[in-house]
């Protein structure tokens, strides 16, 4: 197991570099003048004095070794928009906020989906299923934006019961403001994991092992946790993975609706503005964030099912 | 068995009454709304709270360049001189300001009781400093460029050697604490206006030196205007209190004004609508809710310097006839009441109502009927020798845009013109644009939003060299009369050439390398309780001195 981890951490570093060089040479290829941003068309001189601070007046070359090195030293250089901050400080403040809103995402999905999806799967075609799956597929279908603006015109305008927008500054502060955003983004997830169990559950519990158990006389939690259950999640945990990436992505977009300070929000920003460094800052973050989530779930894997370990 | 499943079935919903639990702790979001005494009058509690629709990039002067920032920044320093609803300049600052006779020095005297947030006086080399720094290539301003019609600007912001005896000869000094003089390169009537502008704002120079790029941050930041900088969560929230020690502290009635940044146009509303915010900054309301909030109590409108138009290649569209045709059939009246729906005014000319000397200066163009003019328009195509029929329309993907666009491709279909519409990406659409001109736009849309209240700020954009012409107009005789309208200093007289200047665009013979379509307005949303005393002037400007809650 050990080999493994060290093996994969290994691969993170040709990872990075390939992130960095192609978002390099996409943010260069879409063009636009990243210090223009009303139709006022900047002078000369200050044109060139706005290159020259930036590193813009190089070779593409020593900018891509300014950016590799910003990178290796964790100095993500400083923002070209936000003057006064730098991109570690936006990334500083931002990151948590993110962080918390997918966490809550995805533990409301995985707290309410993965019982949903079980129950469902206890009572097959019972009115209990049907209603279950419809949830699902109502979850499956709705894009997040729209549920997001619809929860804030029903539960904030009209019921006055949460506020429109905003977030707690501290990362272990919970209030009010928490619910909509981690509902709206949360449910996608849910929806996922809710088929996704019941779907392997009803395979599984089909399997002549769980036949066995059962005539062997084990009780019958024994049975559902232990043997259905736990088999049942491998799919799930598997799914995990590029269910982060989805979250990780909507993010951008509850971000933006509900003002959240989080760096999705700052990411598109920052692409429509222009600003390199905070886009090459953020595209490593993430990309790092998708590695670690990758190797976790290998290794969720590897605990659940034992017979991936004997493999190694 | 069935004790099982119960057991499932509640740890699932428990989970999420946990949640919701969870979110129903701790209190809830920021701001407070004022609240009343039963009589009329200032209400016990002034407090406003203000919903941005953007976090301001910098709330240095030398480096900010939006509407929030300028805001913010208007608000927690101290300008030489502000400017009035008729966008006349009133002292602030400065007590009172001289011109020599050939125009070219302003000498502002200051007050004597300006002082800084740490006790400090605020002086004349305050701004010396400030002024050179905002010009120093170093800090790479922005805004640079609005201190260009000082001696010595412009080499002193483009040296790349010796930068520091350049410096030296930049025509603005200290000759005592509180008298500054400002030498120009020419007489520009309207430097007094645009010195109201940020980019002319003083800064404390040993915080500035001290705390660096972090001077900024409100644990370090130093002011002298009326509010101070409470505090400030990137992205999220904005507060400022008043400035007991200001000169003018007891004129100032608002105690707090916190403010929240909301991106999502949608969002802001909905903020309003739910009591979070007591008023919106006039950055606009999105456009498919305009038509149901102009008839709530709480919608306001202000007239904005800033004029939305067409401009036409006339390389491609070499034909006046064609030109005037195109111009004639948009029917201006119909696109502001139906699709844009902001109670912008229909255009009539370059310079927007509300600019000095209007009356002056306005040419009711022939060419700009309100209604559009079918009949006419056809009748000027007819004369056009080998018009082009098939037209591209570039604009950038803002909302709204789209709408305004497929109207008047409508419109000019009537004419017998196909217009193909393409759409850009703001960014790469300012790139395509140019200049120098794009050979492959026959008409592209843009706006112009004035930096300070002087038509020539709109007028120089048509002149051969300017970076903003991108309609391949050039005409010697409209360069010459823009540089004699610059050193024109009598108001009434500029006007007249303003007005000469308007007729060589827009009047019977005008070359038209433009249509404008309408004067820009800022819709916006403001509780009745703050409704009649805070305003947005036409430069997006708000003044919180003057902002009183009712009671």
């Amino acid at each position: 197991m050990t080999t493994f981890i060290i093996r994969r951490v290994f691969w993170t570093i040709p990872v990075v570099l390939l992130v960095i060089l192609m978002t390099f040479l996409l943010m260069r290829q879409i063009g636009g003048n990243p210090f223009r941003h009303t139709e006022r068309n900047v002078p000369a001189a200050i044109q060139a004095n706005l290159e020259k601070k930036f590193h813009l007046d190089r070779p593409w070359y020593v900018q891509y070794a300014y950016y590799v090195k910003g990178v290796l030293t964790f100095d993500l250089g400083p923002s070209m928009s936000q003057r006064d901050r730098t991109v570690n400080d936006i990334v500083k403040d931002g990151f948590p906020r993110s962080l918390k809103l997918g966490l809550m995402a995805f533990l409301w999905a995985l707290i309410v989906g993965i019982p949903l999806g079980v129950l469902a799967a206890l009572r097959p075609n019972s009115v209990f299923d049907y209603i279950a799956m419809f949830l699902s597929s109502i979850g499956f279908a709705l894009p997040s934006f729209f549920v997001a603006t619809l929860l804030i015109y029903y539960f904030s305008v009209k019921l006055g019961m949460f506020p429109t927008s905003g977030w707690p500054n501290s990362f272990w502060a919970f209030d009010k403001r928490l619910v909509l955003p981690a509902f709206a983004l949360g449910l996608f997830p849910m929806a996922y994991f809710a088929r996704l169990v019941r779907g392997s559950m009803l395979e599984t519990m089909q399997q002549d092992y769980v036949r066995t158990a059962k005539a062997k006389g084990l009780r019958y939690r024994r049975v559902i946790l232990l043997h259905v259950l736990r088999n049942s999640l491998i799919p799930a945990v598997t799914a995990t993975a590029p269910l982060l990436g989805l979250i990780i992505t909507g993010t951008f977009v509850i971000e933006f609706i509900f003002s959240i300070p989080g760096i999705g929000r700052y990411f598109i920003n920052s692409v429509s503005n222009r600003d390199y460094s905070v886009v090459m800052g953020i595209t490593v973050l993430t990309s790092m964030i998708i590695v670690v989530a990758n190797l976790f779930v290998d290794i969720m894997y590897g605990v659940l099912d034992p017979r991936t370990r004997e493999a190694r | 068995m069935k004790k099982k499943r119960l057991l499932l079935l509640v740890t699932g919903l428990f989970g999420s009454l946990a949640l919701a639990a969870a979110g129903c702790g701790g209190g809830g979001g920021g701001g407070s709304s004022s609240t009343g005494g039963g009589s009329t009058g200032a209400a016990a509690n002034q407090v406003m709270t203000i919903g941005w629709g953007a976090e301001p990039p910098s709330l240095d002067p030398g480096l900010a360049t939006d509407t929030t920032s300028s805001n913010v920044l208007l608000n927690i320093m101290d300008p030489l001189v502000r400017l009035d609803n008729e966008n006349k300049a009133v002292p602030s600052l400065a007590e009172s300001w001289d011109l020599s006779p050939d125009g070219k020095t302003v000498t502002y005297h200051l007050r004597k009781d300006g002082k800084w947030t740490n006790g400090d006086p605020v002086t004349a080399k305050d701004f010396v400093y400030s002024w050179k720094r905002t010009l120093s290539p170093d800090l790479a301003a922005d805004y640079a460029y609005q201190l260009y019609g000082l001696v010595g600007a412009q080499e002193y912001n483009s040296c790349t050697k010796n930068c520091d005896a350049l410096a030296a000869k930049v025509g603005v000094e200290a000759t005592d604490d509180s008298t500054l003089v400002v030498h120009l390169t020419s007489a520009q009537p309207w430097f007094i206006q645009q010195s109201a502008h940020t980019a002319f704002l003083a800064v404390h120079q040993a915080t500035v030196e001290k705390f660096g790029d972090k001077w900024t941050e409100p644990q370090n930041i130093v002011t002298d205007g009326p509010f101070k900088l409470a505090k400030w969560e990137h992205e999220a929230e904005i507060d400022l209190v008043k400035n007991d020690q200001w000169r003018g502290a007891k004129d100032v009635k608002l105690t707090s004004v916190p403010g929240k940044i909301i991106v999502d146009g949608t969002t802001r509303v909905q903020a309003f609508e739910s009591g979070e915010v007591d008023a919106l900054d006039g950055g606009g309301l999105p456009p498919d809710e305009i038509a149901r909030l102009k008839s709530t109590p709480e919608y306001e409108v202000y007239p904005s310097l800033g004029t939305y138009y067409y401009g036409f290649n006339i390389k491609n569209i070499s034909d006046i006839h064609e030109r005037r045709a195109l111009s004639l059939a948009i029917n201006r009246r119909e696109i502001i009441d139906q699709v844009a729906q902001g109670d912008q005014l229909p255009a009539t000319g370059m310079s927007p109502k509300g600019i000095a000397g209007f009356d002056t200066i306005n040419p009711n163009s022939p060419w700009t009927p309100e209604n559009g003019d079918q009949a006419k328009a056809k009748d000027e195509l007819s004369q056009a020798a080998s018009p082009k029929k098939n037209i591209n329309l570039f604009f950038n993907d803002s909302p709204g845009h789209k709408e305004i666009a497929t109207a008047i491709q409508a419109q000019w279909k009537q004419l017998g013109i196909t217009t193909t519409l393409k759409q850009q990406e703001w960014a790469q659409y300012l790139q395509f644009l140019g200049p120098p001109p794009n050979s492959a736009v026959d008409v592209y849309r843009l706006g112009w939003i004035y930096d300070f209240p002087d038509a020539i700020n709109g007028l120089e954009l048509w002149t051969c060299k300017s970076g903003n012409n991108n309609t391949n107009f050039c005409d010697k005789n409209f360069d010459d009369t823009v540089a004699k309208a610059k050193e024109t200093p009598d108001d009434t007289a500029r006007y007249q050439i303003y007005a000469q200047l308007e007729q060589m665009l827009f009047g019977q013979d005008g070359a038209l390398p433009i249509t404008p379509i309408y004067w820009y307005t800022f819709p916006n949303l403001e509780k009745l309780t703050v409704k009649d005393t805070f305003n947005i002037t036409p430069l997006d400007q708000i003044d919180l001195t003057k902002v009183v809650v009712k009671g």
